[in-house]
């Protein structure tokens, strides 16, 4: 079998046309057409993520949970009967970078669940019992993150580099500020950002742009923009001061992350972050993949992520390993990690990493809610929807001069956590080379 | 209603092995899915674990083709790869770019038909798969599910874990995977589905070329459940009835009374609740598609019964799932629940007490046709690209045939409440169910 590292001829997938439109008030619509399938798959972001939160952390995270539960015109079960009885599926979410309204219906249910949406956005009425049922299972999902080792390793990670950041919350909330949430609070942040200049509403599927937009024009079209100025975000500055946590637990495998503070998606180094973390761990290829798995059987799961933000992102390797090969598990990840700046990256490898992304990332583009949020979410973060395109481009013309350049910018000072048995996770404080 | 047209093409080469194809126009991608009756189902006695072991092997390789290097090509040419295992099935499927299939199917199939399983690479990945027991091992929720399981099929393979134990792995040798894979990885036990931008004629050639030097069969020691377990299942038994165990059979009938067992969890935050009950398998597919419908009525939305009465009314349970997992000869029926250990009492009998009144009394016209669009409406939304077209496809033709992979909304459409009502009195006992509790200790 041929090594062949050529570049690949086409993408997958043709890039998307997205018709972009701006309402009187503000309201930025984007269309999809994709008569693929009697589906139309629809996002409404509002920047409103739990970013947004400021003290009350967790604010976002119970506003999506109560908003779905009232409106001036219906109660919770009614809003709850009628998406069901037409078998849509509609939720809302708040992620750090915005609050997220989805919905999915086939086509001729459009128009009905629009117009669900907007009253939702519009005019919830955040009902006492349900604030008091929403936060207190919120407080318990806290709680319950506890069980998850993977998810207290990256929480700890978090913490450490964010310190007093919104990135250092899952979003969910602590404790301490949850329990001190009230409807008010809930009132008063809807009141301040769900507002028509604030908003995105990203549609994809089996409809026309023209359809698209009167029927958007319909249902938010009289909404008017509040005369107060939207507040602007201001997020505290974050400077690198590597340290290691740990949690010791009676766990079977031990899990060790290396976290590293890398730049925002509207960042020069963004796309030699991307390419970077998806040549570490995206895929069965992957170099920890090959390297900590496939050779050395260290574990079931290694891998990298580094997620597309507003602000300084996390740049993350993990896995879990047996508590006796933690040691061996950072040491390995450190050294992977280190390579990259250390030695340039041979044109076939650079090569072979370009592919494998923009294969993948045309590959994640592939239902009408893949395209829907994709687009919604680049408008959303200031990056235009033309961004796609930039993206892959920047892909392409990223050399093996500058992946490393990023990598010796980004990628030498490691925040670790690690979560283990004691006697395991302990040795890792005298080992680390940090 | 007249049937719906199934409009992939199915047929079966000469030497046994079933190919179905659809050709999707519009896309630039093609799925290749190949599908095979190599799943835990089949292992011997002790040989737990070893279809799924077996599956992560298949990667490392074969004569020509070293460790890594199928990966390598096909995430290359920006294409996509993976595996999995279940009771009744493994299956391995590629994601690529039209013209690239041509060059990666070839090495798809030398890797199933020729996997050399060396020697090496076997002690390696099996501390690999290790890990993803351990990491099993610390997610409760997966010790629930596998405790109910084990709990739900004493005596079948299915309540034994697909990923197998420490013990049992540790005693295997590359000889025996070697075996296993010789008597299942055979042309009659293979689906291979194509689906995407690629006509028939020149999928069905690819196919026919590459899928042809399968290996020389060997014996493998039978199944611990052999096919003959099919007809050992609770047939249309009256709930309270339990059906006479006869020796050669696996699937004993399920217990009369309710067998409980709790089980004390160190850093679990929250209790948990698992009931479960045994459904039909595929030869009573609409049976089991009613299962699936009452699941949707009992816990599928805010709407249901028991999401709105136990999450929303009355505030006992952090969460709620009811869930129909449709097996080749057996069907689970299970219902979950999060909650405090205070409310488990509670919570448990307030749900049976919603399975008699399922025995009880008929669905209401306008709650059925909201689950039956539901229900619809999340098979329309689950077949949006070729990957998920391709695995629907494979995966009904390696249960039972492809064909009824079409025909699940009809079907789901054509139930009256009295059917449920009746599979409800058949199927749902609220005398006769297995209980697994998770408590923290």
């Amino acid at each position: 079998m041929t090594t062949d590292n050529r570049q690949i001829d086409t993408l997958l997938l043709p890039n998307q046309t997205i018709k972009r439109t701006v309402l009187d008030n503000g309201i930025v619509v984007l269309v999809a057409e994709n008569l693929a399938a009697d589906i139309i798959a629809t996002r409404i972001f509002v920047r409103a993520g739990s970013c947004w939160d400021g003290m009350q952390s967790g604010l976002a995270h119970l506003l999506s949970a109560v908003l779905t539960k009232g409106t001036v015109q219906l109660s919770s079960w009614e809003i709850a009967e009628q998406v069901e009885s037409v078998g849509a599926h509609l939720s809302a979410d708040a992620a750090a970078d915005y609050f997220l309204l989805s919905l999915k219906t086939v086509s001729a249910d459009f128009a009905e669940i629009l117009a669900l949406a907007g009253q939702l956005l519009r005019s919830p009425t955040f009902p006492e019992i349900e604030v008091e049922l929403e936060q207190r299972l919120a407080l318990q999902d806290i709680r319950s993150q506890q069980e998850q080792p993977l998810t207290i390793a990256f929480e700890q990670l978090r913490q450490a580099i964010y310190k007093n950041h919104p990135y250092a919350s899952s979003g969910l909330g602590y404790e301490a500020t949850v329990s001190q949430l009230g409807r008010n609070d809930l009132q008063r942040h809807h009141q301040t950002y769900f507002r028509p200049d604030n908003l995105v509403i990203s549609i994809a599927g089996r409809v026309t742009t023209i359809d698209a937009v009167t029927l958007v024009e319909q249902v938010f079209g009289d909404w008017q923009i509040s005369e107060t100025p939207l507040p602007t975000l201001t997020l505290p500055p974050l400077g690198v001061q590597p340290e290691q946590r740990i949690t010791s637990q009676n766990t079977q495998q031990s899990i060790v992350m290396l976290g590293y503070l890398a730049p925002s998606a509207q960042d020069a180094d963004y796309a030699a972050l991307k390419l970077l973390a998806n040549y570490l761990g995206n895929g069965l290829s992957s170099r920890l993949f090959v390297e900590l798995r496939e050779k050395r059987g260290l574990a079931y799961e290694v891998s990298a992520f580094y997620p597309t933000r507003q602000a300084p992102a996390n740049f993350v390797v993990y896995m879990g390993t047996a508590p006796e090969n933690t040691v061996i598990a950072l040491l390995g990840l450190q050294t992977e990690v280190e390579l990259l700046c250390s030695e340039k990256l041979s044109e076939a490898t650079l090569q072979a990493a370009k592919n494998k992304l923009l294969g993948q990332y045309a590959l994640s583009k592939q239902t009408n809610a893949q395209i829907a949020q994709l687009f919604g979410w680049y408008e959303t973060l200031g990056l235009g929807v033309t961004f796609d395109t930039h993206f892959q481009q920047e892909i392409m013309s990223l050399t093996a001069a500058q992946l490393q350049q990023a990598a010796c910018q980004y990628l030498l000072k490691p925040y670790v956590s690690v979560v283990g048995p004691e006697a395991a996770v302990n040795l890792t404080l005298e080992t680390s080379r940090n | 209603m007249a049937a719906p047209v199934f409009p992939a093409t199915v047929s079966k080469l000469d030497n046994g092995l079933t190919f179905i194809h659809q050709y999707l126009p519009t896309t630039p991608v093609v799925v290749a899915d190949v599908w095979l009756k190599a799943g835990a189902q089949r292992e011997p006695e002790n040989w737990s674990g070893m279809a799924h072991f077996l599956e992560h092997m298949i990667f490392k390789g074969t004569a020509t083709l070293p460790p890594g290097a199928f990966d390598r090509e096909i995430e290359n040419r920006g294409g996509m790869t993976n595996a999995a295992t279940s009771h009744d099935y493994a299956h391995y499927f590629l994601i690529t770019a039209v013209p690239y299939l041509e060059e990666t199917l070839p090495h798809l199939a030398e890797l199933l038909l020729n996997a050399a399983i060396p020697e090496s690479e076997f002690a390696l990945e099996r501390e690999v798969v290790l890990e993803e027991i351990r990491q099993a091992y610390d997610d409760p929720d997966w010790l629930g599910n596998q405790a109910l399981c084990e709990s739900v099929y004493p005596c079948h393979p299915y309540g034994r874990s697909v990923l197998g134990t420490e013990q049992e792995l540790m005693q295997q040798s590359p000889e025996a995977m070697r075996c296993f894979h010789r008597a299942h990885y055979q042309p009659e036990n293979m689906t291979v589905v194509i689906v995407g931008g690629i006509d028939l004629e020149p999928a069905m050639e690819l196919v026919n070329q590459t899928f042809q030097q399968f290996q020389q069969r060997s014996c493998c020691p039978p199944p611990a459940a052999t096919g003959a377990t099919l007809n050992a299942l609770p047939k249309a038994a009256p709930a309270n009835r339990p059906l006479q165990p006869r020796s050669s059979e696996n699937l004993l009938p399920f217990p009369s009374g309710i067998r409980r067992q709790e089980l004390y969890l160190p850093r679990i935050e929250q209790a948990r609740l698992l009931m479960a009950w045994r459904g039909p398998g595929v030869e009573q597919i609409s049976s089991a598609y009613g299962l699936d419908l009452l699941s949707v009525i009992l816990a599928h939305g805010r709407s249901s019964r028991l999401v709105w009465e136990l999450r929303e009314e009355q505030q006992l349970v952090q969460a709620i799932n009811c869930d129909f997992l449709l097996q080749r000869e057996s069907s689970l029926f299970t219902i979950s629940a999060w909650l405090e250990p205070q409310h488990l009492e509670q919570v448990e009998s307030l749900i049976s007490k919603y399975l008699e009144n399922l025995q009880n009394t008929p669905v209401l016209p306008g709650e059925l046709s909201r689950c039956q669009r539901l229900l619809c409406n999340d098979y329309a939304f689950s077949m949006e690209t070729p990957n998920q077209m391709a695995s629907l496809y494979g995966y009904y033709n390696t249960l039972a045939t492809a064909e009824l992979a079409v025909l699940y909304p009809q079907r789901i459409q054509s139930f009256q409440s009295e059917h449920l009502q009746c599979l409800a009195q058949q199927y749902l006992s609220p005398q006769d169910y297995v209980v697994t509790i998770l408590k923290p200790c």
